[in-house]
């Protein structure tokens, strides 16, 4: 298919296609802005809450049970649950002394750029 | 006696018929480059999905007689039109497009800059490329390489130039393989230790609203202002749009393995059919491998460049190395980003934030291919 240029100059094309690819793009960003504006499942921002408490180690009441595990708050006792019987299914004995969330930030990129690093090792 | 004489003359024909009677020098040739790129494929594992077909199709194009492009229909020349007719790399694309996530892209807009910014490579190559004597079809189809893009650069070259098709698919994936070797001498190069050791900020969560509605808006308006690309566009998000939607899980798990699988088979198997010795025994495949690497080399200056813009701009907020990966090459080139800041700082997790440029590197290479095509029709 043979076809007649609207300009054979190399500069002349080069500007005007990095004009249309930023222009095209700087557009697309602009949609994406609108995309989250207009968004109606965000989350709204929330409240500044007081401070945050401190770990809380939760204490035996009894000497015969053996000490429960220090918790950090927002785990659910389901979720200790659950740990302690990862634990053991591993043929671990004793009892989980201590849970508390090491990366408040992990995404899934997050633990794929870790995975991957584990990978190169 | 007459026996003997048909004897003679059935042998005669069977040699006539034969490849070896008109095997060339140029076929012989060919194969070698083939079982190279084997070699290249299989054992060096340079992309091999890829590579590995192409080299296959380039020793099959090499055997003479074999009636492959003639008259009559059959299996090779049916692949051939694949390529031919543009079919092969947009349904690529759908692939693509089911296996990406789109989400740090739309959680950092911004970096969708540096997936432009990187296709400055395609056009200092095109220029280099007709300084050497390209026509402009002929340029911009090599620049193309530049975009880090297989199907992109397929596509486009199909389109301008279909006679360097073999050689510039050959540089295109070779050097995109090549990616974790070109690009950290450069990165290194262009960016300050301090610089490499930026540290970036969380990326916000991206809603499943945000992540459907994206494809379907971007397609339409990019096929609205570019028609030539509508069908990459299009196939690249829909592929998204199945994986996204949550509820065509069985489409999306078939493009982005069985259909994307068969057609990579096919594309790389078409491509390396083109490699016959007439078309690819030239000097103009060595000067386009050559401007390959110049189109990549520039290209990864150019998203380093507009990173360092941006580190600027942002008061340090954004780590430079993430601009490399703004030449498409996805994953390839936000692994490299995310590698080379690790060796800085151990503990710099860059892959999130360089799959943004890497993904607008896809949608820039594309938006860059139409506007070649609406200009140079």
């Amino acid at each position: 298919m043979e076809h007649s240029p609207v300009t054979t100059n190399p500069l002349i094309i080069m500007l005007i296609n990095m004009t249309v690819v930023f222009i095209v793009l700087v557009a697309l960003i602009y949609l994406i802005k609108l995309i989250h504006f207009v968004d109606p499942t965000k989350e709204k921002p929330k409240p500044e809450v007081a401070e945050e408490e401190p770990l809380v180690a939760v204490k035996s009441e009894s000497t015969t049970l053996p000490p429960a595990p220090v918790v950090e708050e927002g785990i659910s006792p389901e979720v200790i649950a659950v740990i302690s019987a990862a634990v053991a299914a591993y043929g671990f004995s004793g009892q989980v002394k201590a849970v508390q969330i090491l990366n408040h930030e992990g995404t899934p990129w997050r633990a794929s750029a870790k995975f991957n690093n584990l990978q190169r090792k | 006696m007459e026996a003997l004489n048909a004897f003679s003359v059935s042998l005669q024909a069977v040699w006539n018929d034969s490849g070896f009677s008109a095997f060339t020098m140029g076929n012989g040739i060919m194969i070698l480059v083939g079982l190279l790129l084997l070699y290249m494929a299989f054992v060096k594992e340079f992309e091999p999905l890829l590579l590995g077909p192409i080299a296959f199709g380039c020793i099959l194009a090499n055997f003479p007689n074999t009636g492959f492009f003639g008259e009559e229909m059959n299996v090779m020349k049916a692949i051939n039109y694949g390529i031919t007719y543009e079919i092969f790399p947009p349904l690529i694309f759908l692939g693509i497009g089911a296996m990406t996530d789109f989400s740090p892209l739309l959680a950092r807009p911004s970096t969708l800059l540096l997936g432009a910014a990187a296709q400055i490579g395609v056009f200092v190559a095109l220029g280099g490329a007709m300084l050497v004597g390209f026509n402009v079809h002929e340029a911009a189809a090599i620049g193309i390489i530049g975009g880090a893009d297989g199907p992109t650069s397929i596509y486009l070259s199909t389109k301008l130039a279909p006679h360097l098709l073999g050689a510039i698919a050959v540089a295109a994936y070779s050097y995109m393989s090549l990616v974790p070797l070109i690009q950290p001498p450069i990165m290194k190069l262009m960016t300050t230790q301090a610089e490499r050791e930026i540290v970036m900020k969380e990326l916000r969560q991206v809603t499943k609203f945000e992540r459907v509605v994206f494809p379907i808006v971007s397609t339409i308006f990019i096929s609205l202002l570019l028609p030539p690309i509508a069908a990459l566009l299009g196939c690249l998000m829909l592929g998204n749009l199945f994986r996204e939607s949550g509820v065509t899980d069985r489409l999306s798990d078939t493009a982005q393995n069985a259909l994307i699988n068969i057609v990579t088979i096919f594309l790389g198997t078409g491509t390396g059919m083109t490699m016959s010795a007439e078309s690819f025994l030239r000097t103009d495949t060595l000067l386009i491998i050559g401007l390959g690497l110049v189109a990549f080399m520039g290209g990864t200056a150019g998203g380093l460049l507009f990173g360092k813009l941006m580190c600027k701009f942002t008061g340090g907020a954004i780590n430079p190395l993430i601009g490399s990966a703004g030449v498409s090459a996805v994953p390839m080139a936000a692994r490299v980003s995310q590698l080379v800041g690790m060796k800085s700082k151990p503990g710099n997790y860059l892959l999130m934030h360089a799959m943004g440029p890497n993904v607008a590197g896809v949608i820039g290479t594309a938006v860059a291919a139409g506007t070649m095509l609406a200009m140079l029709k």
